[in-house]
């Protein structure tokens, strides 16, 4: 009788703490992308009145060059920055995992981009690009014109900034994968003749694998959601060759009347996201089990 | 012996790092000299730009201030912060509780933790136009609407960090207490509450970093209203800096040095908390 | 909490002291400060009625954004440009043909206004109070010191251009990194080089872009000949700066730019002329249109306070003053000191030889301004138009079904 007592007690405990909670998240995440949806199949332009239109926006969406060439930057943008950042936040990792001096101080320091606010880590870097690495070029003896003026080049320049700021948190994962890495492992190694290169791949990598998953997962869903440096640097352009998707759902959604063919547009960002998490998590999660 | 091997100290690597610090020193001691020099001491030539000030004055700062109005965007960036924080550890925790100790054999709230976590795959792009409408038809397209997307934005995230801490957590503490006739609210708030207290640290500092920096949020629910967060400060009165790159940097350097303070005192919490998310 | 701040935000229409609140928002940044000061010259001349003037960064988005959540101000400063279509089309604005003071103001800009509506409509939407005309602004000194005349014909203006060149000087600059400024000198040749109505024509479907524009292009590459190198990388405020320093001898902009350049240097001896894009005098005309005209929303509690707002504004002295802070072209029919800036256009103002922008007419959402940029970057005539073209269908498809359905109707009856 008591137990029961108890039981129910815990129970209602549990739904009162739940229930509300829940319902808060439906209120401000499943009905707005319920309403994203139902959107989508109008022509409204934000205000005003609006018609259904079908699937009038998916069809155009597929013809439209605009957002597939926006598709086509972010994710080479995502794709190529993911593989930057790793790259060099695994070799400082290693540099600051082993017996140097100032250790945490450098760690520390190696940390700061990362707390600063993207959008003005964007608007200075728009004047290094603009007045500064110009500069250094011409008296260099190079033909110098801003980075971000060119078509060809812009889009390094945003991959500089998210580098610069997203390395440091993928160092200091790595370097906590590094620290589970027991210091017997080298040794043994070191008496079958493991160092350097052959250490690493075969020893090293492979016990950081979990890590290296965790990063690739955090860069791709970041870089893939780009915004605050796409409006800091370039707005986009130049010849809208820099067109992230957010910034074309924000610009062309909010400012441009395209309110229901951007929700479409985000409807398919939205389903490609859940596919390459999905794909990521297993194609990472198989690796892991093989080794 | 094992003292020596600690203490061989590899210095090339060590020089190397500290040289590498210049890529991230570099644009921050940009920032600070353009930030204290007049727009005529700004020539077309490299070393006129990178030379420091000729005197160190605090006009342009003054003046950023003014233009921003920063006190008050300082005084929204907090207070949107510091809610957001407080009451997702409040609330994340609490049904991070109820569906740790419950998702291995209620449906309910296996499905409850499914459906929350799976809200990390939302794109904030597509909530962002209906999100617009809806906090406006609600009247909370201010302060208070920001804070409560925040706050389920986060959700996600924390709910997975706590039910997953809880794991951690032996359900033998509770039942003492409840031997002791303590109810399950008071269970909770007096023992799981306190004991969770690593993981609110890595909440805390995780919700703090995005909610402070992020600009999108603010942008598209309050934006016209006048009120501003820091952030976004920056954007709404970049054509007032013209081309006065001085005023310009001042006013990002102002934007910039709270959370740097911030950083330096608690540095160690800071990375800690951020391992610890990611890696969870 | 949650309802509290519902109420707050429904009903803020009075404030506490019991007048009546009037918002006007309106688009133009760089006209903050005359707007501030004809706020308080209203308000202590104003006992019923307080009037709020906001002026923010980028207000094409902010009210937009503000229309999706539906908070209208009760009046707004908007130009005279597609987005003034789209509001009469979704049915923002209020029918203004009962205002009092529209007999004041020029009939050639109530027409242009007629003409930016999709389908004609019986009311009037707008009250036109400043234009504007796009052309080139020139360095007066730098003119006369070099005894260099004003083009009025295209090959006198090539001309010009290379006779600067050899002086050393560079003859234009360009912000092109600001994608909008690219439909500055677009404008300017498109007056001239094609029909006023020949998005309507296309709407119509009578021709294309690649014919009407053809010539539009072309110019508009030789142009980037005489401007400096990498032009894409310099924004509005960089080229007013460069202006305003004497790095160019000319700018290929419109009188609104004329704030900012004397922002920089304060003494600069500033003229304009109009584009001369044809091969005569006689076919050129100046590129003008309507840089800012108040709208009062469907929304406004209390019209009759919101055009005693607009009585004010358009009072002598307030016109007066918002013409010499921002050396604008006023659209009410009355004597007004003009800028000596704009001295070069003044006779085509006075004889009337005007015709709108034609990116009014072109949907935001369809980005001219950025697929300009990628022309003149890319260089491909052919491809720019045939896209143009292309995009142009698909963009105004809801206008054109809009106007054919529109144009049945007119033939039944």
């Amino acid at each position: 009788m008591d137990n029961k007592k108890i039981a129910s007690e815990r129970k209602r405990t549990f739904l009162l703490m739940t229930v509300p909670i829940l319902l808060l998240f439906i209120c401000f995440n499943t009905v707005p992308l319920i309403k994203g949806v139902i959107y989508s199949f109008t022509n409204f332009k934000g205000y005003g009145t609006y018609d259904w239109v079908g699937f009038r926006n998916y069809i155009d969406l597929f013809q439209d060059g605009r957002v597939g060439k926006s598709y086509l930057f972010t994710f080479k943008l995502a794709l190529l920055t993911t593989i930057v950042v790793n790259i060099i936040s695994l070799l400082l990792a290693l540099g600051l995992n082993s017996k140097i001096k100032f250790k945490s101080t450098l760690r520390g320091l190696y940390f700061i981009p990362n707390i600063l606010g993207a959008l003005v880590v964007g608007y200075i870097f728009n004047y290094f690009f603009t007045y500064i690495l110009p500069a250094v070029i011409q008296m260099l003896g190079g033909n110098g014109t801003s980075m971000l003026a060119s078509t060809r080049w812009a889009w390094v320049a945003i991959m500089i900034v998210c580098a610069w700021q997203s390395i440091a948190m993928n160092t200091i994962i790595y370097i906590s994968g590094l620290q589970t890495v027991p210091e017997d492992v080298y040794e043994a190694g070191s008496i079958d003749g493991a160092y350097g290169w052959i250490q690493f791949k075969s020893l090293t990598f492979p016990l950081i694998l979990p890590f290296f998953s965790i990063n690739m997962v955090l860069c791709m869903k970041n870089f893939l959601m780009v915004f605050d440096q796409i409006m800091a640097l370039t707005k986009g352009g130049p010849a809208q060759t820099t067109e992230s998707i957010s910034f074309l759902i924000y610009n062309n959604g909010m400012s441009g009347g395209q309110f229901g063919f951007q929700s479409a547009n985000a409807v398919v960002f939205f389903i490609m996201i859940v596919v390459i998490s999905v794909a990521q998590m297993t194609i990472t999660g198989k690796k892991e089990e093989q080794l | 012996m094992e003292i020596k091997v600690k203490e061989r100290v590899n210095w090339p690597i060590t020089i190397l790092l500290i040289l590498g610090l210049i890529t991230v020193a570099f644009p921050l001691y940009l920032t600070v000299v353009i930030a204290f020099k007049q727009p005529s001491e700004m020539t077309n030539s490299i070393s006129g730009i990178l030379s420091l000030p000729r005197n160190w004055s605090l006009a342009n700062f003054a003046e950023a201030m003014r233009v921003t109005d920063f006190w008050n965007s300082l005084f929204n960036s907090v207070l949107i912060t510091a809610v957001t924080v407080i009451v997702s550890i409040l609330i994340h925790s609490m049904i991070g509780y109820a569906i740790g100790r419950n998702k291995a054999n209620s449906k309910f709230y296996n499905f409850t933790y499914l459906f929350i976590v799976s809200g990390m795959f939302v794109p904030f792009a597509i909530l962002m136009m209906p999100l617009v409408k809806q906090t406006a038809q609600m009247g909370i397209a201010n302060i208070v609407g920001v804070i409560l997307c925040y706050i389920v934005f986060y959700m996600p995230m924390n709910v997975l960090l706590y039910s997953g801490y809880l794991t951690n957590i032996p359900i033998a503490l509770e039942e003492a207490a409840r031997v002791d006739g303590a109810s399950t609210w008071k269970t909770y708030w007096s023992i799981i509450f306190p004991i969770m207290k690593p993981m609110h640290a890595t909440v805390a500092v995780l919700t703090a970093l995005g909610t402070w920096n992020d600009v999108m949020t603010p942008l598209v629910i309050m934006s016209g209203s006048g009120v501003n967060t820091l952030p976004l400060a920056q954007m709404t009165f970049q054509t007032q800096f013209g081309t006065n790159y001085n005023l310009a940097f001042a006013s990002y350097l102002l934007a910039l040095l709270p959370i740097l303070i911030f950083y330096i005192v608690c540095q160690k919490q800071i990375l800690n908390g951020v391992v610890n998310g990611a890696v969870k | 909490m949650m309802t509290s701040m519902i109420f707050t935000a429904c009903g803020a229409r009075e404030s506490e002291d019991g007048k009546i609140e009037i918002e006007l928002v309106q688009y133009k940044p760089e006209a903050v400060e005359v707007f501030q000061q004809l706020e308080e010259e209203f308000n202590s001349t104003h006992d019923d009625i307080r009037l709020k003037i906001d002026s923010p960064n980028d207000a094409m988005t902010i009210l937009k954004t503000r229309f999706i959540r539906e908070d209208y101000p009760d009046i707004i400063g908007i130009g005279g440009d597609i987005n003034y279509s789209y509001f009469i089309d979704a049915e923002i604005l209020s029918d203004v043909s009962d205002y009092e003071g529209l007999n004041q103001i020029k009939p050639a800009y109530l027409e242009i206004l007629e003409g930016l509506e999709f389908v004609p409509t019986e009311g009037t939407y707008g009250i036109p109070y400043v234009a504007n005309a796009a052309g080139i602004l020139y360095n007066r000194d730098m003119f006369e010191e070099h005894g260099w005349e004003i083009p009025e014909t295209w090959d006198e203006f090539i001309k010009l251009c290379d006779d600067i060149e050899k002086e050393g000087i560079q003859p234009l600059y360009f912000g092109f990194k600001d994608t909008w400024t690219c439909l500055a000198p677009w404008n300017a040749l498109a007056v001239e080089l094609a029909d006023a109505d020949v998005c309507k024509q296309v709407n119509r479907g009578e021709t294309t872009f690649t014919q009407e524009y053809d010539g539009v292009a072309e110019k508009m590459l030789e142009l980037l000949d005489y401007g400096q190198d990498g032009p894409f990388a310099y924004g509005y405020n960089d080229a007013c700066t460069a202006f305003a320093n004497g790095e160019s001898a000319m700018y290929t902009i419109g009188s609104y730019a004329v704030p900012q350049i004397k922002s920089v240097n304060p003494d600069m001896n500033i003229d304009s002329f109009v584009m001369p894009a044809g091969d005569t005098k006689e076919d050129n005309t100046l590129n003008s249109g309507v840089d800012l005209q108040f709208c009062v929303t469907k929304d406004c509690k209390n019209k009759e306070a919101a055009y005693e707002v607009i009585d004010f504004l358009l009072e002598h002295d307030s016109v007066q003053a918002y013409l010499d802070n921002q050396n604008a072209v006023p659209c009410k029919d009355e004597e007004f000191k003009l800028a000596s800036e704009v001295d070069g256009m003044a006779e085509y103002i006075t004889e009337g030889k005007m015709s709108d922008y034609q990116d009014h007419y072109y949907p935001s959402e369809m980005a001219v301004d950025a697929q300009i940029q990628t022309f003149l970057i890319e260089k491909d005539v052919d491809a720019f138009l045939a896209k143009f073209d292309k995009d142009w269908l698909r963009y105004n498809r809801d206008i054109i079904r809009m106007v054919e359905e529109y144009e049945a109707g007119q033939g039944k009856n």
